[in-house]
């Protein structure tokens, strides 16, 4: 109680210092919260990639090609040594163009030939309804984070692509891809895919045989990256890639990214750091004679030092708690918001929210530590005398 | 007294010499104080004197006689060029870190001309704030607060901040606060610099009071005569040197 009395003592100053920590915090946590559900978003693609290899027909990001694949080709990936399956899958975008601003959880559609059933280790289950069945077609299932876009409920249809669909089962939260991804059987997807493509191509190839990249499962004991250096030397037209090929792009780019995001926000929280210096060397030159009044009467230089460090620490952490609270809500609102086109963007995880005050305390603590530390240093006569 | 004070200022007789040992020795105090680059003064030249236990005595002297010096020496607040400052029969002017702050905490208590309360804090707080220094629990310091303020008569000022006390109440707070580590000296610097008459001599009679039932000795720094008239003793000073330690020819 002392020290906060001591801290509020002009209340002004306490409350922009305050205030300055509270922005750092603030900007921390909503970055933060930015990278964590980017993070969570990689961590997925690193579970899903990781012990298989995906194969496409050339440049594509993530399983979304442009270039079509036929079915036709899993026989030639199966002949390849090392490989146990091979399945067919189809993603596209859920809408038809890609939103202007997008944070790599971009809504899809999925669909797979049921050929990995046993063999995926990656697998979504159904907070509500059913899954899937082989070879059923105008159902679907919703990823967590499409359900309000969608206005999707079990039993219920959802327009997708102008088409209608059953909905009969909405995904278990996994905060990752799958979250915003539609999974239906290949036969529909096909259908949908063949829609937009050209004329000329829709004439020379079957819809039904269409897919936009294969899973690749490999036998056990087998190196997936090796088993995709392998499919690319038989099969040159088609691109396989390993999991460490996943990671090293997507989460060297994502790492850059994630250490900017949290630098921008540091550099907001030393300035308020500063701030605390700045009212904390005001605090110890307006309190002089007060300091040499507890020296006289028995003060040692450690309860002095501890004293202002105590004060300092407040400052830290009310600007901390400030700034999560307003960064909780900050983000709540912008994520309801974007929850009507199935993107959330923020994920304010327990590790940041105490990471965050925790932080913003530790750094209350070390900008009060050299005004602490010249206020206990100060001769007790001359403090006597200050005016 | 030493023998460098005795031959310079002559005269006293000596407690040390021929008594019990006296709970304040101050022998040969100089201090030099530097204004600027060239420029000094001597606060101290060379100080001596000795103070009974029990005794209540007055350092009486013009603006710059050192008075206010040798009461930081003697409190442990400031260590002297050269000399030796002895308390209770412990040589401290060598002390350094928490064996001096053991010793402010613990063996002197001090009351300021400004009352030099904190403001944030209530009368009880004000007190209890030295005995927590001492090492006493914030609930033992508390009740020890209360004990104090009741002897000084402010039981119903206690939560009572010292900007809604008067000049007098606060000073009594204060006289609480010297005493509640029980110390054996109690150091004031101009006691009642800031109080009126009436109260100046409410505030000494109170110090007198508390010399005689606890034994505690008090030395006032003051420039007021009625206060120094009320001592036992008193010490002049002049030009950072005692001229004389008031036992009488």
């Amino acid at each position: 109680m002392r020290v906060i009395r001591n801290v509020f003592r002009r209340k002004l100053r306490a409350f922009l210092t305050i205030f300055g920590i509270t922005i750092g915090v603030l900007s921390l946590v909503v970055m933060g919260a930015m990278t964590e559900k980017l993070t969570l978003l990689v961590n997925g693609g690193v579970r899903y990639y990781g012990d298989k290899v995906t194969v496409t027909s050339g440049a594509s990001i993530g399983g979304l090609s442009t270039a079509p694949l036929t079915t036709n080709r899993i026989a030639d990936i199966e002949r390849v040594p090392g490989v146990a399956r091979a399945s067919a899958s189809l993603g596209m975008l859920l809408d038809k163009e890609l939103p202007t601003v997008s944070f790599g959880n971009i809504p899809t559609i999925g669909a797979s030939d049921g050929r990995d059933k046993g063999y995926e280790t990656f697998i979504v289950t159904m907070a509500q309804g059913r899954d899937l069945r082989l070879g059923e077609t105008g159902k679907v299932t919703v990823g967590s984070d499409l359900v309000k876009k969608l206005n999707a409920q079990v039993g219920g249809t959802v327009t997708i692509r102008d088409k209608k669909f059953q909905v009969v089962g909405i995904a278990e939260k996994t905060l990752t891809a799958p979250d915003q991804t539609v999974m239906m059987s290949l036969r529909d997807a096909q259908d949908l895919y063949a829609e937009d493509l050209p004329a000329a191509v829709k004439q020379s190839l079957d819809p039904h045989r269409l897919a936009t990249s294969f899973v690749v499962f490999v036998k056990p004991g087998k190196n997936p990256d090796v088993i995709a250096r392998l499919i690319n030397h038989e099969l040159p037209d088609l691109k396989a890639s390993g999991p460490t090929e996943f990671i090293t792009q997507i989460v060297a780019s994502l790492s850059t990214l994630n250490a900017i995001i949290i630098g921008i926000a540091m550099i907001s929280l030393m300035v308020g750091g500063l701030s605390v210096i700045n009212t904390m060397t005001m605090a110890v030159s307006e309190r002089t004679r007060e300091i040499g009044i507890r020296k006289a009467i028995g003060a040692s230089n450690g309860a002095i030092m501890r004293q202002f460090i105590a004060e300092a620490a407040i400052i830290g952490m009310t600007g901390g708690l400030t700034g999560l609270v307003l960064g909780w809500m900050f983000t709540s609102v912008v994520n309801a918001a974007m929850e009507v086109s199935g993107t959330p963007l923020f994920l304010v995880t327990a590790r940041l929210a105490v990471g965050s005050v925790l932080f913003a305390t530790v750094l209350g603590v070390f900008s009060g530590l050299y005004p602490a530390w010249h206020a206990a240093n100060l001769n007790p006569v001359e403090a006597l005398r200050h005016e | 007294m030493s023998d460098v004070a005795s031959a310079l200022y002559g005269g006293a007789p000596d407690p040390a010499d021929a008594g019990p040992t006296p709970v304040i020795r101050a022998v040969d105090l100089a201090k030099r104080y530097k204004l600027g680059k060239e420029n000094f003064v001597d606060a101290l030249r060379c100080a001596a004197f000795e103070v009974a236990e029990g005794e209540m005595v007055a350092i009486v002297g013009p603006s710059g006689s050192g008075k206010s010096t040798a009461m930081h020496l003697v409190g442990c607040l400031d260590s002297p060029d050269s000399g030796e400052v002895w308390l209770n029969g412990r040589r401290v002017d060598g002390l350094r870190g928490r064996a001096l702050t053991r010793v402010r905490a613990h063996e002197i208590g001090f009351i300021f001309q400004g009352f030099n309360l904190i403001p944030t804090m209530n009368a009880t707080e004000n007190v209890s704030q030295a005995a927590e220094y001492a090492g006493l629990s914030r609930g033992a310091a508390a009740a020890r607060a209360r004990e104090l303020l009741d002897l000084v008569g402010l039981a119903d000022r206690a939560k009572h901040l010292p900007s809604e006390l008067s000049g007098g109440q606060q000073q009594r707070v204060a006289i609480a606060r010297s005493l509640v580590n029980s110390p054996k000296i109690v150091l004031g610097d101009e006691p009642t610099g800031d109080l009126d008459t009436v109260t100046s001599d409410e505030i000494v009679r109170m110090m007198r009071k508390i010399n005689t039932d606890m034994r505690t000795t008090f030395v006032l720094v003051t420039h007021n005569p009625e206060v120094a008239a009320a001592c036992d003793r008193t010490i002049s000073m002049r030009d950072g040197a005692v001229i004389d330690q008031g036992y009488g020819a």
